[in-house]
């Protein structure tokens, strides 16, 4: 979702126009940019972070400006598609969220009366529009070029010798934040909470100017009066929807992520992601490289693959794979990272690409630096995530492993369809564990008074045993190891005993006779052992000392719900221990330092 | 009036096993929660500065709603631990209700026509309707425009005038709750000291949700009046007539005949060969497979439904698998519910995630419970608790 805002008053417009975007920062964005209003109109944007954007911009005197942040959904993040946008004559400047579905026919017909354009974006027929139609009023300018126009805007536009702010909405949200002597606007409240708490939210059709000392709303030609409300609340809170913590919040929309993930792969029309590329080599080995909770994700991928692809899958995480100078198999190179930035990945992107090697990246941010590197880019159906530690984003990587596997499937009709079966009941299986969040609760209580605690797979649920640890560690700052419980005897066993807790993730396939001998040894030596199984499974109840119980899945699902549980796990066990859940200490959201 | 306040903490507990894992506003009506009805209307109204108190199950409400913004609303959450009342739910939202706003049970379905009736009220005032059977509701004495008093499901009355539990207040209310749990005993309470409390009567829309089979008549009125949209892909020789809405990447294969009203969510496969009657709502990511037949009924989300089933006046929960050859079909029947008969005409009720094997016959009436599993070839009847196995 893109984000506007604008500022018109008596201070200096830039820095307050820099605060409101990163305000709007939650909505997700890949470029920004602001324009102020000097007698001319002074522009700086570029597909950068605000941060950055804010540091390289020259400061530009003025008290009228607007900004923007982009999410590219279409066309590709750079610095001439993003906002502000101007006319030919530098001197009209318009920010969009939106979409605008003639534009193509209206772009033509300003080209053939001479308009010169500078971006692929579709909201540069606006300002084109307005310049047509511009005679001394803004105002009447803006109406006129709305008239000519299909689709949804909220739009702010900016004169280079007016003081004045012309808005106008349809289908996209947009709100004006009242001040003293000056006026905010902006797509969310949040954006201007830092300045006031006195806002108009403008209907469909609204067509409006705002000044420093008024705000005047016409509907139809029509002047008319918009309510003032009251806001009461604080942006986070607003941001948080109720929840006391992102990474919870984030925690419940995996259902919904799944399934706008699974629309996305059923829709007929779209294709299978080329693996393998025009005039390929065949797929004889993948390479999958990540960091992190995406390095477990890629190594569930390694299990999957086995299973349905059949074709040898080597995982490595990024910054070690980077040590490697001759055996870099030329071969199909998967790189998974939530950023699209994380600095090792690229690198080894990169190294792959030298290599020779068809590079496939899974992000969740468009025009992240990784897609553009990539041959291809498939993009997981997240949204953006606050929070530090990931959750989310690692099912929607898993939901792209799996249909990306299952496109190249070699396993028999009767099982792909019994797959595709099980694949549409993942989120009900997803929120059935969230609805049975008291019992993880109570399993969170008991975690939380130790400072060990071994997480326990084998086959498929390793990786998953890893993430749990992981998540585990990074939230409630308790030691946590996932280990493969093959390897359990060999070391740590030292380590077992009343003080040790283990969680045992135990899957119904071909893992399981030996996962109840593991949990057997670990009994015999003392530990508390938790186990994560399928509902009414009797052996387990009995040989555990407590069960979280998962709902019935095919073996090749189980890390999805699986992981679930585990997340919601250390998110009680951390708020249990009072953790700053959100922002753990010492660790950043994309790693962009080697 | 430019603030309100939603009522939706509460369970629902006689729309078991339905309210088992969300709070009955959550229930979907034609493929909407129905609380978005709620904010929908208001929104329509102008009223764009929304309290929900929620309570039960509230995450649901969270993770649906979020902060508004997809309403074009902004939603501030405020926490009912415990279900005691509305009066008690209400004073949850005293800190931050400015002096006039209405009030609105966020479990009934509302027009925005019948808010606009009532939003140039001046508080304080209640909205009223003339209704047939008052015996589970409030029924409301009127003189002039007065309300004289509330007397709550009464054995007999002498008004055919129900309060909806739609009310504009200003903040003097607060002042009169004081051990009061429920707003009608509040209401008393200010007209035993003198207040005088508007009534306005509607003949808008306002439709109460109590029992199971109420959501077949409340999705029935729904969707007459839901926008057709025809999204997705509907294959050559299907056929498609009258009010009929279907999200996008669904597809209805050859031969399939869909009569609206019907509703069809995102997502979907559909057919070939499959038959969809009114008035029929199926949420998102639906499978019905070949031969298969579905009238007056309520299809929740990723439902997998096998071929040849036969599916007549009922409610399918979330998730559940049906096997091939499943009939459901309608009779009038007697259904209890905490030990009081109801004559109802309906078919099955399924919970969520409930797996049926192939051929299983259901009786009219039954009541499934959520993840119910039944052997292929069985007859289910009567009421089956939560995670009942039939074998």
């Amino acid at each position: 979702m893109c984000g506007i805002v604008g500022y018109t008053g008596d201070k200096q417009a830039q820095p307050i126009l820099f605060n409101c975007l990163k305000r709007l920062e939650y909505r997700g964005y890949d470029s920004c940019g602001v324009a102020v209003a000097v007698g001319g109109i002074e522009l700086y944007k570029d597909a950068v972070r605000i941060e950055a954007l804010a540091k390289a911009s020259p400061k530009f005197k003025g008290t009228t400006g607007i900004g923007h942040t982009r999410w590219a959904t279409h066309g590709a993040p750079s610095r001439d598609n993003a906002h502000p946008i101007l006319d030919c004559t530098g001197k009209i400047a318009v920010v969009h969220n939106g979409v605008i579905s003639n534009f193509q026919e209206l772009r033509d017909q300003l080209t053939g009366e001479g308009h010169n354009f500078a971006s692929e974006t579709d909201t540069e027929v606006i300002p084109h529009l307005i310049e047509k139609y511009y005679d001394g009023s803004l105002e009447e300018a803006v109406t006129a070029a709305l008239n000519d126009i299909n689709g949804s805007y909220a739009i702010i536009v900016l004169a280079a010798d007016k003081s004045e702010l012309v808005v106008a909405k349809k289908d996209s949200p947009l709100i004006i934040g009242l001040g003293d002597r000056e006026n905010y606007i902006a797509s969310d409240v949040p954006a201007i909470l830092d300045y006031t708490d006195r806002v108009i939210y403008l209907e469909d059709g609204d067509i409006g100017v705002v000044t420093k000392n008024d705000v005047k709303i016409r509907r139809d030609g029509k002047e008319i009066a918009r309510e003032e409300h009251k806001v009461m609340w604080t942006v986070e809170e607003a941001q948080k929807a109720g929840y006391e913590h992102f990474f919870l919040k984030e925690i419940h929309e995996q259902p919904k992520v799944i399934r706008n993930t699974l629309g996305e792969f059923t829709r007929e029309t779209e294709q299978a992601v080329d693996l393998v590329g025009i005039g390929g080599r065949g797929m004889e080995s993948i390479l999958m490289v990540a960091c992190g909770t995406a390095y477990h994700a890629a190594l569930t991928g390694k299990y999957i693959a086995d299973e349905l692809l059949r074709v040898p899958v080597r995982v490595e995480i990024a910054s070690e794979f980077n040590y490697y100078s001759h055996t870099l198999a030329r071969t199909v190179a998967i790189a998974v990272t939530q950023s699209g930035e994380t600095a090792d990945t690229l690198k080894a992107m990169r190294k792959l690409k030298e290599a020779g090697c068809r590079v496939v990246a899974i992000t969740n941010v468009v025009g992240s630096t990784a897609s553009r590197i990539a041959d291809q880019t498939i993009y997981t159906r997240a949204g953006p995530e606050i929070s530090v530690a990931a959750s989310k984003t690692f099912i929607a990587q898993l939901m792209v492993l799996y249909w990306l596997i299952m496109s190249y499937s070699k396993a028999d009709a009767r099982r792909l369809a019994n797959l595709l079966m099980e694949l549409r009941q993942l989120p009900s299986k997803v929120q059935q564990i969230l609805d049975n969040e008291a019992e993880i609760i109570e399993h969170a209580r008991y975690l939380s008074k130790y400072e060990n605690v071994f997480f326990i797979g084998r086959g498929i649920n390793l990786p998953v045993a890893q993430e749990g640890a992981l998540k585990l560690k990074e939230l409630s700052y308790i030691h946590a190891e996932g280990y493969a419980a093959g390897e359990t005897k060999h070391g740590p066993f030292a380590l077992l005993g009343g003080n040790t807790p283990v969680i045992a993730i135990v899957a119904k396939d071909n893992t399981y006779d030996a996962m109840l001998t593991n949990i057997k040894e670990i009994k015999a030596r003392g530990s508390p052992l938790i186990a994560l199984a399928e509902e009414g499974n009797e052996a387990i109840e009995e040989l555990a000392d407590s069960v979280i119980a998962i709902p019935q899945v095919d073996a090749i699902f189980s890390p999805v719900v699986n992981t679930v549980a585990l997340q919601l796990l250390a998110y009680y066990t951390a708020k249990e221990r009072g953790c700053p859940i959100d922002f753990p200490r010492n660790l950043a959201k994309s790693v962009t330092v080697e | 009036m430019k603030q309100a306040v939603i009522l939706a903490a509460g369970e629902g507990q006689r729309l078991r096993p339905f309210t088992v894992n969300k709070p009955k506003t959550m229930l979907a009506i034609a493929d909407k929660p129905i609380l978005q009805y709620v904010v929908e209307s208001l929104a329509q109204n102008g009223i764009r500065n929304i309290i929900i108190v929620v309570g039960y199950r509230r995450e649901q409400i969270f993770d649906y709603m979020g902060d508004g913004e997809q309403l074009g609303v902004n939603i501030v959450y405020v926490t009912q631990e415990r279900q005691l009342g509305t009066a008690h739910a209400l004073m949850q939202a005293k800190d931050i209700v400015e002096d006039e706003f209405l009030v609105l049970p966020g479990d009934n379905l509302i027009d925005a026509d019948t808010i606009a009736q009532f939003v140039t009220m001046q508080p304080d005032a209640m909205l009223v309707k003339k209704v047939e059977d008052t015996t589970r509701y409030g029924v409301v004495t009127i003189e002039g425009d007065m309300v004289q008093n509330i007397i709550e499901k009464p054995r007999e009355s002498e008004s055919d005038i129900i309060n909806t539990g739609i009310y504009a207040f200003t903040r003097e209310i607060f002042s009169f709750i004081n051990n009061e749990l429920d707003i009608p005993d509040v209401i008393n309470n200010m007209i035993s000291q003198g207040y005088k409390i508007n009534a306005r009567e509607t003949d808008g829309t306002w439709l109460d949700i109590v029992y199971p089979w109420d959501i077949l008549s409340l999705n029935d009125a729904v969707l007459r009046k839901i926008p057709a949209n025809l999204g997705g892909t509907i294959e050559e020789g299907a056929t498609v007539k009258g009010l009929v809405s279907i999200g996008k990447d669904t597809v209805i294969r050859s031969n399939s005949y869909i009569v609206g009203p019907v509703v069809i969510g995102t997502n979907c496969d559909i057919g070939p060969n499959v038959c969809i009657l009114p008035a029929t709502s199926i949420g998102d990511n639906v499978v019905i497979s070949t031969f298969s037949g579905i009238e007056n009924s309520v299809i929740g989300n990723d439902v997998h439904i096998g071929p040849a089933s036969i599916i007549q006046d009922s409610v399918i929960g979330e998730s559940c698998v049906i096997r091939g050859h499943f009939a459901a079909c309608s009779d009038e029947v007697e259904v209890r519910i905490n030990d009081e008969h109801y004559p109802v005409n309906v078919g099955a009720m399924l919970g969520v995630g409930c797996n049926l094997g192939n051929g299983v016959v259901a009786q009219p009436g039954v009541i499934v419970g959520n993840y119910s599993r039944v052997q292929a070839m069985k007859l289910i009847s009567g009421k089956l608790p939560d995670k009942s196995s039939v074998f």
